[in-house]
């Protein structure tokens, strides 16, 4: 590849200064002249019959405009995959903090109070609680008119589960005879929450022509503009999504979460509506991670050869589908593993049971399935009596190979990854120091497709204006894309600014979702440039007097070498405009579909890894014998990005995935009595400090995607998935004790070491 | 409630105010006086994206009430930057790549800014204890810890 200028070099993001200096408007800043509060009211029952709901006399409180219930709002079901989900429990509460009313008023408080004046009678119902219950012969339906609600055709729905997918390749009876061993364990995950700084928010604002604007921290602009067009009845057209800045999102501002609220009061009362979050919103009606219990059965021949899996994981999803159907599809892929196994039947079930709606984390099923495949990796490698290394170098796929679903794998990086991560960790010496272990663990993700758009204006003194539809949820993707579009135009970053996210103005962008940003943005940027390029080239070469063919785009500039002319791309928009009405270039990326074999999936809206990534992660750790608590002295992760467009910003990805990754790892759960949480504050909830994150370092591998821009494969999920196993796989390396279910809390292992054989 | 009559002195300037008693330094900041570089989020103190400094030490504006400010020096992200020019750490925060999506920053900031100034030549450890009541997500620290270091001028480790 030839030397690049921008793209690949570590430049800063472009807006750092403005959130350095407070300048940056997030959601959470965003007010109008007049604004109301909004606040929901939120059942304390995880099931009841809602009796009766009556805010009248919370209506007539000083300074409150609107109350809202099921009454006032239109009887629609939306949602994802499953059409399921209602702005305010009707007839039946299925989670405690399902929202019953909400109300604006002149302010925080008086909204508060308003909350309290909301007469709300429930008759509670038995809850379902947990997967076993809601899948026991009998039990109770979460939604019992299930079958009458719309839904992707492709799911397989039955009762209280709402998918399942299914991979089935080979035979895995015959693969089991095949082998010399069969290990079976069962492991078990519990929601954890993304964690981001800024709340959930969204100020609304209805104008005299019928148009609501809606300005939120989403993830998905276009995604929330249909909700909002679903549940308030009104045209697309009539619903305008802007997102002003993100306080981090991880997956967890994917869905409609307060912009419902905010335009359905604002259009009751008439003035602008800003609804914003409380941590206890968030820990308890939130989109966080599924809960997951795993069950995997291995067969392998006593040299270590996998010969069939057998696995299944099973989904709390909830009171609602959200993201269920489609992570637990995502889950068989990962189920599978990096691993060449000719026989496979795995399974990923969403069930409803009566809690939140738990959503998308960042790699959603990512790190419940890692952490039984590669724990069980380990376990299959010690009981065999192989190195870790050595089963997973001999298992792992390789170059050409296919993939659990029959798709050909290219740019596979794994073999790198897993041989620079160990030797960086020091992997011939894997027990250094009694009650000191070290641990591996690898993993493959996807870079998701979707559609982008962008449109490029020149400016005439030079400047390129990059509108996309994408929103920068702080990963700084927007400014990698930027960087591949200075790259290709020719001009500095610094001549490049952004202006994003909003539904009315900027082109189509499937979401900061799934690792795919800076690919798909930075490819939709490539393809503007060749728009551009026909245009200018048509312009330059009547004004230079010389033939389109004699003409290349170079350094900011149109040039003739031959005849030794130039204009730059300054005159040429100054001559658009005076003669065309200004240079404005189109682009648009959708990732090709990846082939696979229909005929092994059933129920699966994922059947394919687009461009997939590899990675592998290996920490030193030691754990205290008499309290358990773990010390991580070192972590190395060697991650395939296929290309690195900004290194810092790939470490910063790798960095802050690990860190997230540990929380899960060792702290981190939403611990539910009796369906309600009892640890809905950022006290009890224990997300990792500046203290508990060790030095985290980065080794970029890079096998160059055939699709992405410059080769650079997705990147900001994949940090957050092995983190879980490598560490399970470290403490036992160090202690002899194997935990399956997280988090590795000090407790479980102080009381594993306890239990011990000595 | 009744308001009570408070001269408020933020990043140099009085604004001379009335507020409720029980208006945090937080509210005020953002509501009253639009300045909303001093983000929110929790409310407890647990999360400390509403650091400020107040007469230069570094305090949630969530739990100090607005009124407990009378005759005190208000210092937020938006008066660091003296003359145009950028706080050493604020540089230090951009040129190692210590900012992702960004709200937990200006809190971030200002909690090293304060210790800096008690402490000008700290450990690594020192500033990992000193940052340990503001939360990020999206970093994992090391950026921003090796932003401090740099803004101290100790050597930033080499990473890999």
């Amino acid at each position: 590849m030839t030397a690049t200028r921008v793209v690949g070099r570590s430049l800063p993001r472009m807006d750092a200064p403005g959130k350095v200096t407070g300048s940056a408007v997030y959601a959470a800043d965003f007010a109008l002249p007049g604004m109301l509060y909004g606040k929901v009211l939120r059942s304390r029952e995880p099931h009841a019959r809602l009796v009766r709901i009556d805010a009248s006399r919370a209506v007539r409180l000083p300074g409150v405009r609107a109350a809202l219930t099921a009454a006032d709002v239109a009887d629609v079901r939306y949602g994802g995959s499953v059409k399921d989900e209602e702005v305010f429990a009707r007839d039946r509460v299925r989670f405690a903090g399902q929202p019953l009313a909400a109300v604006a008023a002149t302010s925080l408080e008086a909204a508060t109070a308003a909350l309290a004046a909301i007469d709300v009678v429930l008759e509670p119902l038995p809850p379902v609680l947990e997967v076993a219950a809601a899948l026991a012969p009998g039990a109770p339906l979460v939604h019992e008119g299930w079958a009458g609600y719309a839904a992707l055709p492709i799911l397989h729905r039955d009762g209280n589960v709402c998918n399942r997918a299914r991979i089935v390749v080979g035979d895995v009876e015959r693969g089991f005879e095949e082998a010399d061993r069969i290990f079976e364990q069962r492991f078990t995950t519990p929601s954890v929450h993304q964690g981001y700084t800024e709340p959930r928010a969204a100020v609304a604002q209805w104008d005299s022509a019928g148009q609501v604007t809606v300005w939120s921290n989403t993830q998905l602009p276009f995604e929330i503009q249909n909700t909002l067009a679903e549940i308030l009845q009104v045209p697309l057209s009539r619903v305008r999504v802007v997102v002003p800045g993100i306080g981090g999102g991880f997956g967890g501002k994917l869905r409609v979460g307060v912009e419902h609220f905010a335009a359905l009061l604002a259009r009751k009362t008439g003035r602008a509506v800003k609804v914003m979050t409380t941590s206890e919103e968030e820990l308890t009606a939130a989109y966080a991670r599924q809960p997951a219990i795993v069950e995997l059965k291995t067969g392998v021949t006593s040299d270590g050869r996998l010969t069939a899996r057998e696995g299944r994981l099973w989904f709390d999803t909830g009171a609602f589908a959200g993201s269920g159907p489609g992570v637990a599809s995502v889950a068989t892929l990962m189920l599978a593993g990096p691993y060449r196994i000719p026989n496979l039947l795995l399974e990923g079930y969403a069930v409803y049971t009566h809690k939140t709606n738990f959503g998308s984390f960042r790699a959603p099923s990512g790190p419940q399935a890692n952490f039984a495949v590669e724990s069980q990796m380990d376990i299959i490698a010690d009981a065999l009596g192989l190195d870790p290394l050595a089963l997973r170098l001999k298992n792992i796929v390789r170059e050409g190979e296919e993939g659990p679903t029959g798709q050909v794998l290219t740019a596979v990086g794994l073999d790198e990854c897993l041989r620079k991560a160990a030797d960086a960790i020091g992997w011939k010496e894997r027990r250094p120091a009694p009650g000191r272990g070290k641990g591996i663990a690898c993993g493959w993700w996807t870079t998701t497709g979707g559609s982008s758009g962008v449109y490029l204006k020149i400016n005439p003194d030079g400047s390129v204006a990059l509108n996309t539809g994408a929103a920068e949820i702080g990963t700084a993707a927007l400014t990698g894309a930027a960087q591949v579009l200075a790259e290709d135009l020719g001009v500095d970053l610094t001549d490049v600014n952004v202006v994003s996210a909003d539904t009315l103005s900027t082109p189509f962008d499937f979401g900061a979702q799934g690792s795919r940003t800076a690919f798909a943005v930075g490819n939709a940027c490539r393809a503007a440039v060749a728009d551009l390029k026909r245009q200018v080239f048509a312009l330059a070469a009547g004004h230079l007097g010389v033939d389109e063919s004699a003409l290349e785009l170079r350094g900011g500039a149109v040039v003739a070498p031959a005849a030794g002319r130039r204009a730059t791309l300054a005159e040429l928009a100054r001559l658009s405009q005076a003669s065309g009405g200004g240079l404005i270039a189109h682009g648009t990326f959708v990732a090709p579909p990846t082939a696979y074999d229909a005929k092994r999936v059933e129920g699966h809206v994922y059947p394919a890894f687009h461009s997939p990534s590899f990675h592998a992660h290996a920490v030193d750790l030691s754990v205290d014998a008499e309290t358990g608590e773990v010390t991580i002295h070192r972590y190395v992760v060697a991650q395939d990005v296929g290309f690195a467009m900004n290194p810092t910003y790939i470490q910063g990805q790798i960095e802050g995935g690990v860190a997230q990754g540990l929380g899960q790892a060792l702290s981190e759960e939403i611990v539910y009595d009796g369906g309600r949480v009892v640890n809905a504050n950022l006290t009890d909830y224990k997300m990792p400090t500046a203290v508990d994150v060790p030095r985290i370092e980065s080794i970029l591998v890079q096998h160059p995607s055939l699709v992405g821009p410059f080769g650079a494969k997705g990147v900001g999920e994949p940090p957050n998935i092995e983190p879980p196993a490598a560490v399970a796989n470290a403490v036992a390396s160090a202690t002899g004790v194997r935990i399956t279910s997280l988090p590795i809390t000090a407790e479980k292992i102080a009381l594993a070491l306890r239990e011990r054989p000595r | 409630m009744a308001r009570i009559p408070l001269s408020l002195r933020v990043n140099g300037e009085a604004h001379d105010l009335a507020v409720e008693p029980h208006r945090t330094l937080l509210d005020v900041l953002r509501a009253e006086l639009g300045i909303t570089g001093t983000k929110e989020n929790c409310l407890e103190a647990e999360c400390g994206v509403c650091t400020v400094l107040l007469d230069g030490m570094a305090v949630n504006a969530c739990i100090v009430l607005a009124l407990q400010c009378r005759e005190r020096e208000v210092t937020t992200i938006e008066g660091l930057a003296a003359g145009g020019a950028l706080h050493p750490v604020q540089q230090a925060f951009i040129d190692l790549g210590a900012v992702q999506c960004g709200y937990c920053i200006p809190g971030m900031i200002l909690a090293a800014r304060a210790y800096l100034d008690g402490n000008p030549t700290p450990s690594e450890a020192e500033i990992r204890e000193a940052l340990a009541g503001n939360l990020c997500r999206c970093t994992g620290y090391q950026k921003i810890v090796d932003a401090v270091l740099s803004a101290a001028g100790a050597e930033v480790p080499a990473r890999r």
